[in-house]
């Protein structure tokens, strides 16, 4: 059996004030997992992927993350979970007075590694993604495209252990979807267990893994889809 | 590279700190200096109150007055812990003496009594009320003045004033610290959207209060430099004032080694207590 890295069991949230959103969600991500989230608008994708990277507690039910439960664990070992999860927002959560190459590369930056080191990775990764031409660009001249890949080069740097994308490829054209996708799959190869909200139809039948489907409170998961050989 | 995660540098907290920190620093470090300055020149004259006394022998004729003399000069060089006693001259005493009544008085005329300037060597105590009654015993019209009571008097008076003048300065790098604090807080507010992204991307408490405190050590350190180097500037200006005004005031030199220490030290010291309570103030923010 592989090993666990999120697991959630009878999961239930509440936003104060608001209906109830999940009504006993239990799921997990096994290291080196693909899988998509999706669900219609309002379902709960972000705030599932929230608990996932410790932004939200559940009203009920329990979280285990990286072996450790959020409700009971100390306030100095959040940060380095959080160090594990590579997160696109879906509104991006770009640092409006940093170039993009900063942002990129900040991190690593947090992690302590070299700042020029940090900034040729970030370099790199931005040239792959499309932004060659604009490392020098601040995010709020950017498209929201352009700001959606250089959110998405942030979340991967790292390399990290899980990697959450909500909605990753909201914003781009078809053909950068599937350029974006097959990063996705490229960092799930070297081990990172990735987990993709959104309700690209292109990005869900372009790819044979499992999905999670949100829908009034409740979590179905669809077995991946058989290649034909 | 020193770059900032943060864009501490042109908040309103950027613009407001400096100001007050320098304006602080100035008043500090101007009241500070002064309090030593006073320390200084009064050490002397405290020095020279407290192992000064001053005895009088009326003169009523001149040979018993000279024989009187003679015994009291001879009790107070078998006292313990006198190192000299010096009648003044009589010339001294007559100029002195026309010096405050003015020249249509005639000095030669006046009987001056003899004064005696008595200089304790500040090891031994000397018992000033047995003194006294051994001179009373030679006659009684001597009289004895210590100038230590009054010298006690305005010792405390000097020590009250330092006191009231540190203490001043202590409240005002206090305040210093308390606007630094207030304006960390505002800074908090004004950049919780960085804080937030910083850490949902794995920032630590410390990594966040390193951003603050770096910058507010700089900001510090320019600050209270501006403040110190102005307050110099006014401390040089006044003594020169003063100088001009024939106050001249006798300071060791190890005075001004010492006020130049607390204009270099003070800055120093500024920026190191503002870059300690902005860690505070963050890192009690971030943990709540
Ligand atoms: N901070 C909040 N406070 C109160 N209610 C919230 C909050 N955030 C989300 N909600 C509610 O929770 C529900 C789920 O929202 P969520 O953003 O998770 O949906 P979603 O599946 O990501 O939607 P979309 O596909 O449009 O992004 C919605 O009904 C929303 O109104
Ligand atoms: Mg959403």
């Amino acid at each position: 059996m592989s090993e666990v890295i999120a697991q959630f069991e009878g999961v239930g949230h509440q936003y104060e004030g608001g209906s109830e959103i999940f009504k006993g969600v239990t799921f997990d991500i096994k290291k080196g997992s693909f899988q998509f989230l999706t669900g219609p608008s309002g379902s709960g994708k972000t705030s599932l992927l929230r608990m996932l990277f410790l932004g939200l507690k559940p009203t009920w039910g329990s979280i285990r993350l990286f072996g450790e439960d959020p409700l009971i664990m100390s306030p100095n070992v959040l940060p380095f979970l959080r160090q594990k999860i590579g997160v696109v927002f879906q509104e991006f959560k770009l640092l409006d007075h940093l170039n993009i190459v900063e942002n990129v590369s900040l991190p690593l930056r947090v992690l302590g590694i070299d700042t020029r080191q940090g900034y040729r990775q970030a370099q790199e990764l931005l040239d792959w993604v499309g932004l060659a031409d604009c490392h020098k660009a601040y995010p709020p001249s950017l498209s929201g495209g352009q700001k959606q890949r250089v959110a998405i080069a942030r979340a991967v740097i790292t390399r990290p252990h899980l990697l959450l994308a909500d909605e990753p490829t909201g914003n781009v054209d078809d053909e950068m979807a599937i350029k974006l996708l097959h990063l996705f799959e490229e960092l799930n190869k070297m081990g990172t267990a990735v987990l993709i909200a959104t309700h690209n139809r292109l990005l869900l039948d372009s790819s044979y893994c499992a999905q999670l489907l949100l829908r009034g409170g409740t979590l179905i998961t669809k077995p991946p889809r058989r290649m034909h050989s | 590279m020193n770059r900032q995660d943060l864009p501490l540098k042109n908040d309103i907290a950027a613009r407001f700190v400096p100001k007050i920190v320098a304006l602080m620093v100035y008043l500090g470090t101007l009241c500070f200096v002064f309090t030593l300055f006073m320390v200084h020149s009064t050490e002397s004259w405290e020095k020279q109150f407290s192992t000064q006394l001053t005895l009088e022998i009326p003169t009523t004729n001149k040979a018993s007055s000279a024989v009187l003399q003679t015994r009291v000069l001879q009790l107070l060089q078998r006292t313990p812990g006198i190192l000299n006693a010096t009648p003044v001259p009589h010339k001294e005493m007559a100029d002195l003496l026309q010096g405050l009544l003015g020249e249509e008085v005639n000095v030669e005329h006046l009987t001056l009594p003899i004064v005696i300037d008595i200089t304790l060597n500040g090891k031994e105590i000397v018992d000033v009320p047995t003194l006294e009654a051994h001179l009373k015993n030679i006659s009684p019209q001597i009289h004895l003045s210590d100038h230590r009571g009054w010298q006690n008097q305005v010792s405390g008076l000097i020590h009250t004033s330092i006191m009231i003048a540190l203490v001043v300065t202590v409240l005002i790098l206090l305040g210093a610290l308390v606007t630094t604090t207030f304006a960390t807080r505002t800074s908090l507010l004004i950049h919780r959207q960085v804080i937030e992204v910083l850490s949902l991307i794995g920032a630590t408490p410390t990594y966040i209060a390193n951003q603050f405190q770096r910058n507010a050590f700089k900001q510090g350190l320019i600050a209270s430099g501006i403040g110190s180097g102005l307050a110099f500037v006014t401390f040089i200006g006044i003594l020169y004032l003063m100088e001009n005004a024939g106050f001249s005031a006798t300071v060791r030199s190890s005075f001004f080694f010492e006020a130049l220490c607390v204009f270099l030290f003070v800055p120093l010291f500024t920026a190191a207590s503002m870059m300690i309570s902005v860690r505070f103030a963050v890192m009690k923010e971030l943990n709540q």
